[in-house]
């Protein structure tokens, strides 16, 4: 099943993803900040993939909890989200193991520009009996100004032993040898700054299917940045 | 013919003086071969010809010709006609090759070039360096083994034309094959009249590019000077004879470790009650 929610469209919904399906959830806000919370229940087998492009304007919070119900099922979850200016935006992204041989990858990339504060949080959570349970969670914010505030805490909570769970955090400003060894070729070090952001950007763009909201979100990362 | 001049140069890295007074002087044609052991200041002098912001030059100065390449952004240096082949090329995330190389090119000229132009080229020099053309739309150096690494630089060079190309250790992490053809593209490169600046600790790559002059680094400082000769001195001697002929003595490779600390971070959440 392949699901498209574009700006008002995203708002407190619940999925169920049933034995063997797999639901392709691919969400993007180009207007106010989507304040909402979006639950999806996989059973077994069930595979959930989710993609959010945000370059929405506001203030608020976004909840996504994935509960993996059933043996097998699985998550693959990826944002980008650019604050700007005065926007204040905070991401929960929770994946709930409660299955075996269940598998969820959780990966949220940012970019904070001017006063903006962005947050990603999120708590990875292997149940007692969830065995051979693979969690990974990422989440890395790229700094730009002075005055921005960027933070990432994923947490993984885990109650079993026979799992492989990882989390990775990473706040920082622009890589300075990456810059230089853009600089040392010739390329302006504005030019430099805008060939990363879009580098880091613009991957979220393969999650989507629909090529004119390809177009658009391409649209918003050149305007953005 | 453009000069290189670098003058009683002075570099320090984290408050620790590394290059101690370098006189050097390249003209456009050569290629010296800067020699000298490890943690001497080699890739040091070249890091700060080039401006990386890791280096603080704290005296001394470079000129190409009467530029100024201090005053110079790193990327000015570049479009001035330096060009410097990492030891560790970074690898970029993202960043598509060949957006990279178009960038990096049109730089490098008054009026873009049109993407059949650009194309060709890049087709071309691909081929001549022996690398697959798929790479191109692969992310910069992102995977890259240690060879395609080396290769992609020296690819680079032929394509931005510069008139200096300073090589910090190109040689290392090339098999057999790869050398033999960063060494022919350098020979083609040489021709072209351009200067080159080979940091190398094997006798190998100089055998097959033949330096005009030799300068060996001893202490942040250049020691000796001379032919080629000098080349042949250190690989089969090492450098002993510099204390026993020049009376220096050469300081020791001292990299204390790091202080890391190593934490966990996971949290195990209690399985079983605390029995009372």
């Amino acid at each position: 099943m392949d699901i498209t929610l574009v700006d008002n469209d995203i708002k407190d919904l619940t999925f169920d993803v049933k034995e063997g399906d797999t639901l392709n959830l691919n969400l993007a806000a180009f207007k106010g900040f989507p304040n909402s919370n979006i639950v999806v229940k996989v059973s077994a087998n069930g595979h959930f993939k989710g993609a959010f492009a945000d370059f929405s304007k506001g203030e608020g919070k976004f909840v996504l909890n994935v509960i993996l119900e059933g043996d097998g099922s699985s998550c693959d979850w990826h944002l980008s989200s650019l604050a700007a200016n005065q926007d204040k935006k905070v991401f929960d992204t929770s994946v709930t193991h409660l299955a075996k041989h269940t598998s969820a990858e959780m990966s949220n990339y940012g970019i904070t520009m001017g006063e903006s504060h962005l947050t990603f949080t999120g708590v990875s959570s292997i149940t007692k009996g969830a065995i051979k349970t693979v969690t990974r969670q990422a989440a890395k914010i790229i700094v730009f100004d002075p005055l921005c505030d960027g933070r990432c805490s994923p947490v993984l909570k885990i109650d079993e032993n026979d799992v492989d769970a990882s989390h990775a955090a990473i706040v920082g400003r622009l890589n300075e040898d990456h810059l230089f060894y853009l600089q040392s070729r010739g390329i302006s070090l504005p030019v430099a700054k805008r060939l990363i952001t879009l580098g880091y950007l613009k991957p979220i763009e393969s999650y989507f299917a629909d090529q004119k909201l390809v177009a658009k979100i391409d649209g918003s990362i050149e305007e953005g940045i | 013919m453009s000069t290189l001049t670098i003058t009683n140069l002075h570099v320090a890295v984290k408050d620790k003086e590394i290059l101690k007074g370098v006189d050097l002087v390249l003209h456009e044609g050569e290629t010296l071969a800067l020699l000298g052991p490890n943690g001497h200041g080699k890739s040091t002098l070249l890091a700060a010809i080039m401006g990386n912001p890791n280096y603080t030059v704290t005296a001394g100065t470079i000129a190409l010709d009467d530029k100024d390449v201090l005053a110079m952004s790193v990327d000015q240096r570049s479009k001035a006609g330096l060009f410097l082949a990492m030891q560790y090329p970074s690898e970029i995330p993202g960043v598509n090759s060949a957006d990279f190389l178009k960038a990096a090119m049109n730089a490098h000229r008054e009026k873009p070039l049109s993407l059949f132009e650009f194309y060709n080229k890049l087709q071309k020099s691909y081929k001549e360096m022996g690398i697959p053309f798929e790479m191109s739309n692969r992310n910069l150096n992102e995977g890259f083994s240690g060879g395609e690494k080396k290769r992609n630089e020296i690819l680079q060079l032929k394509l931005l034309d510069p008139k200096f190309a300073l090589l910090d250790e190109i040689d290392s992490g090339l098999d057999v094959d790869a050398m033999q053809v960063v060494a022919s593209a350098i020979k083609e490169e040489q021709q072209k009249g351009r200067g080159f600046l080979v940091v190398s600790h094997y006798a190998r790559l100089y055998d097959m590019i033949q330096p005009t002059r030799v300068a060996v680094m001893i202490n942040g400082k250049i020691a000796v000077t001379g032919g080629p000769e000098i080349i042949k001195k250190i690989d089969t001697t090492g450098y002993e004879w510099i204390k026993t002929e020049l009376g220096i003595e050469v300081q020791k490779d001292e990299q204390p470790m790091n202080k890391v600390s190593i934490g966990v971070c996971a949290t195990r959440e209690a399985v079983a009650p605390s029995k009372k």
